[in-house]
């Protein structure tokens, strides 16, 4: 009985995290970030969406929950989760000033 | 994030380096990136508000301005000790006699030997969103201990930097009193002088004059090299908003090796060969330019662009020929010389024995 209500603690878990996993998309025209602070869920998507007429590269280098998206294209996206709670500090590489915040919870 | 996290100051309250300003109409703590829209060319009164003076120069949240900082700060600037040959001091390459660079093609360090490149002026330091040529540092105070401990530079490893400020007793009250909590420690150097940097910023050029309503502040020539400059040139792509600088890092066709920015990023093409775009203030004292000194003068400067350098994949493509006449290049150099100020002498402090 007990390892039957584990069984299915963790399968409640494991459902809700793919039920509430949500989508959020940042765009970059004019070298800025279309939002300088979100708030994601653990698991959720952030997708970054080029919509400027030059490359970025978004990167994060904040400890436990790093990326770096290397050259993206105009036109092109990209998805990102992030898999730690806490601050994530985004910018591009190529044009520093575009830089924005991401909150994790979890 | 530091952006979020800056707090102003006024400019009357934070000289110590510079010449006093008069107060610019426009309250603006960060700089824009002043872009021209692409869709439609923009009217000059537009284009002159593009790039107005800040009133306040920002300070992070993290190491606020004060008094005792800047004083401290401007001491350890000025002081040979902190090379180990007590020669170098921060001033030797970035000297205000020199706007702030030191007028060499490249910097000279340890042993009279040359580095790899040229020396980058700290004015509107306290403006920059990235630091050294190839961006390695992400804030002045990241930056400050770099040159003090690197061996080709000023030679000291930071724990001899420490053992040797300790070893002059008048240091002691002035970081005791800039730092009541912890006073003498590597940060506590490094915040100091980035908080001295942050006070030198360019004076009140006739550019400024000319963009705030004195039609006589500037020669003809030169409103016509502004026009040039943020249409045909294409210079405001990257020299953009009142420091002429988007902070950003682009390959402008130079023929040296150096990977600049492409040491972080190989990955990116067009970040092999690119340099973060230095701003445009006190233009005429901080020759020779580019990031490795290779042009001597403003007039050759716009040759380069004229011609658009060398052409491979990494060149921005933002370089491009620009079929300049002969008046034009003239007065795109005239205009530039408007972005000069008439700068009062920096005293240099009596150092602690």
């Amino acid at each position: 009985m007990k390892l039957m209500t584990v069984a299915l603690v963790a399968a409640f878990v494991s459902g809700s995290v793919v039920a509430f996993a949500a989508e959020k998309t940042i765009s970059q025209k004019g070298r800025a970030f279309s939002e300088s602070a979100v708030t994601v869920k653990k698991g959720d998507t952030l997708t970054f969406v080029n919509d400027d007429n030059i490359a970025h590269n978004i990167m994060s280098s904040t400890a436990g929950n790093e990326f770096n998206l290397g050259s993206q294209a105009p036109g092109a996206s990209s998805n990102v989760t992030l898999g730690n709670a806490g601050e994530v500090a985004v910018l591009c590489a190529i044009h520093p000033r575009m830089k924005m915040s991401v909150t994790v919870t979890d | 994030m530091r952006c979020s996290s800056r707090i102003v100051l006024t400019l009357a309250t934070a000289f110590t380096a510079m010449t006093a300003v008069a107060a610019p109409r426009l309250q603006a703590a960060e700089p824009t990136t002043g872009a021209v829209p692409r869709s439609a060319p923009a009217s000059l009164a537009e284009l002159k508000a593009q790039y107005r003076r800040p009133e306040t120069i920002p300070f992070p949240k993290d190491n606020p301005y004060t008094v005792e900082k800047a004083t401290l700060g401007k001491k350890l600037y000025f002081d040979t000790r902190l090379s180990a040959a007590n020669l170098l001091s921060c001033a030797a390459c970035h000297s205000p006699a020199y706007g702030w660079g030191d007028g060499q093609p490249r910097g000279i360090g340890h042993n009279m030997k040359q580095l790899g490149r040229r020396s980058p002026t700290i004015v509107n330091a306290a403006f920059g969103e990235i630091f050294m040529w190839d961006g390695r540092a992400g804030s002045l105070e990241e930056q400050a201990l770099g040159p003090i401990r690197a061996d080709v530079e000023m030679n000291l490893p930071i724990d001899q930097l420490l053992a040797k400020l300790k070893a002059i007793p008048e240091y002691q009250p002035l970081f005791k009193a800039a730092f009541p909590k912890d006073g003498m420690t590597p940060d506590n150097i490094a915040k100091a002088i980035a908080t001295y940097e942050r006070t030198v910023v360019s004076g009140r050029a006739p550019f400024d004059a000319w963009i705030e309503g004195d039609e006589r502040a500037i020669p003809e020539e030169a409103k016509r090299g502004f026009v040039l400059f943020n249409n045909k040139g294409g210079c405001q792509n990257c020299h953009s908003g009142w420091n002429f600088t988007d902070d950003s890092f682009h390959d402008i066709g130079l023929s040296d090796a150096d990977v600049g920015r492409g040491k972080f990023l190989p990955a990116i093409v067009k970040m092999q060969q690119a340099f973060k775009t230095p701003g445009l203030r006190e233009i005429t004292r901080r020759g020779p330019y580019m990031h490795d000194g290779s042009v001597a003068t403003l007039e050759a400067v716009i040759e380069h662009y004229n011609t658009a350098g060398v052409e491979r994949p990494s060149r921005s493509e933002l370089i491009k020929p620009l079929a300049l006449s002969a008046q034009e290049k003239a007065d795109l150099v005239a205009f530039m010389k408007t972005l000069t100020s008439n700068m009062d002498p920096t005293t240099v402090p009596v150092l602690p024995r």
